[in-house]
């Protein structure tokens, strides 16, 4: 990970961001919600690993809580797990497979609305269950709609690892 | 056999040779436990900022910087918001195209109606005018008249099924307060709850937190309008005894005692009756308000600044 990659991955995740509190948060569909960071962030994490998954997703949640003036902290505690755990499922079994993408979304779709609900509720705020699990199938839909353009572009902006960035000796034994 | 791209000195491999973990993917420094104290630091700063920022919500230096940091990114969503509008309104052109005729008619129906009600509410306001100032009345802020607009924008909107609030390009540089009221041009939006230099946050009156004060115009009846199923409100608390009937018109109730100071002024439109529900067991009548905002949709809102001093306690 080269400085200019960290920095394409923090552009790609700013632009995201004020995209999607701007643009996306308004496009109701059938009471889902597309979630275009989500889907950039899981891309991000798929493709760069785990540190860059956790640091981007607290960068990004910072940012939207801050756009919005909302509760400090709570997109980010969100988003830095699921950016950590998406980059560990890239670094170790997601690797290379073709369905990664399309499957970390739609898990990480439903994980971030659980999640949310729950440091909501924690903190005493309203989380109701019912609007949540009516928008939940159809915001997995459309996250999985954006996620093969979204996934294809941070892809060519983040370079691709090179074959020389992968494992390539193994060591003698004895 | 190695594959062919690689670069393998390979001789002799025991049968369990592995590659390590660390070697699997790209990174020098990215062993498990750099890993996991990368991640336990940002987990632990976003608790503590999610403790200062519960602790305090309207105040001190977090707040200030949240403040700052969102008016630096406001020029980001506005051009954004600038970019997305004109398919946002073609969108909305295509989607209200086919019932556009039918609510024509009953639009044109309406503002007979209304023509003649406004004559009417003329001649009553200028008599209470007069009897107001016979009576040396004195009461808080009235809207319209001790009032300033403070048009904004809207930059960023509700995300999800917890969030009923909206972000808009005003702060308290142009005036805003907190816990001001927010109206569009068709009524009540809701009231500010975090105010910072350039940037303003607004709970929308569907959250569910929210309660105004609300009285029928028709009938008098008042209550308090609440969120309800899906775009609707709830008129709540209104006596089963109370006549409400479909259609009539529901606006903010505004101060009735100075003690307890409403944060909007009487007179502010919120819904229309939708329904009216009575049941035996029920200790209330179910009065559903369809709101006159188009809170789904906002592009523009005005924050209301009052330009004379709220009642003060005797």
């Amino acid at each position: 990970m080269t400085i200019g990659d960290a920095v394409k991955a923090a552009a790609v995740l700013f632009v995201a961001a004020i995209m999607q509190v701007s643009i996306f948060a308004q496009a109701h569909i059938l009471h889902g919600v597309p979630d275009l960071l989500l889907v950039t962030l899981v891309s991000v994490a798929l493709l760069r690993g785990t540190i860059v998954g956790a640091a981007g997703g607290f960068f990004a949640g910072l940012l939207v809580d801050t756009a919005t003036l909302g509760q400090l902290g709570l997109t980010s505690l969100v988003l830095t797990i699921a950016g950590y755990w998406i980059g560990r499922y890239g670094e170790t079994t997601g690797r290379d497979r073709v369905h990664a993408p399309y499957l970390s979304v739609a898990v990480v779709t439903v994980l971030y609305t659980f999640g949310v609900l729950l440091v909501q509720f924690v903190l005493g705020e309203h989380a109701p269950a019912g609007p949540m699990l009516q928008g939940l199938v159809p915001s997995i839909v459309l996250n999985l709609v954006i996620t093969a353009p979204v996934y294809g572009l941070v892809r060519r902006l983040l370079r691709a690892l090179e074959r020389a960035d992968l494992a390539t000796e193994v060591h003698l034994l004895g | 056999m190695a594959p062919p791209h690689r670069s393998a000195r390979v001789a002799v491999l025991a049968s369990s040779a592995q590659r390590s973990r660390s070697d699997r993917y790209p990174s020098r420094v990215r062993s498990s436990t750099v890993r996991r104290l990368i991640l336990a630091g940002l987990v632990l700063l976003s608790l503590a900022l999610l403790t200062i920022a519960f602790r305090s919500p309207t105040g001190g230096a977090l707040h200030d910087i949240q403040g700052y940091g969102s008016s630096a990114l406001r020029p980001f969503q506005v051009a954004a918001e600038r970019v997305a509008r004109p398919f946002r309104d073609a969108y909305n052109y295509v989607s209200t195209l086919a019932d556009a005729k039918s609510e024509n008619k009953k639009l044109r129906e309406e503002v007979r109606n209304w023509r003649a009600q406004a004559l009417v509410t003329l001649a009553a306001q200028k008599q209470n005018d007069s009897l107001k100032s016979l009576l040396n009345f004195e009461q808080g802020p009235a809207y319209p008249k001790d009032y300033r607009a403070v048009n904004a924008s809207v930059i960023s909107f509700p995300s999800g099924p917890f969030d009923e609030q909206l972000t808009i390009s005003a702060g308290t540089s142009s005036g805003v307060k907190l816990l001001a009221p927010v109206m569009s041009a068709d009524g009540l939006v809701g009231h500010v709850t975090n105010v910072g230099p350039a940037t303003a946050r607004v709970t929308l009156i569907t959250d569910p937190d929210s309660s105004v004060a609300a009285v029928d115009l028709t009938t008098k009846v008042t209550g308090l309008i609440r969120h309800g199923q899906g775009n609707t409100l709830i008129l709540d608390r209104v006596p089963k005894e109370a006549v409400v009937t479909k259609g009539n018109v529901i606006v903010t109730e505004g101060t009735r005692d100075r003690r307890y100071p409403d944060l909007y002024p009487y007179g502010l439109p919120i819904g229309q009756v939708l329904s009216v529900g009575r049941s035996d067991i029920a200790s209330f009548l179910t009065v559903q308000v369809t709101p006159f905002a188009n809170l789904g949709s906002l592009d523009a809102v005005a924050v209301l600044v009052s330009t004379k001093p709220a009642p003060s306690l005797p």
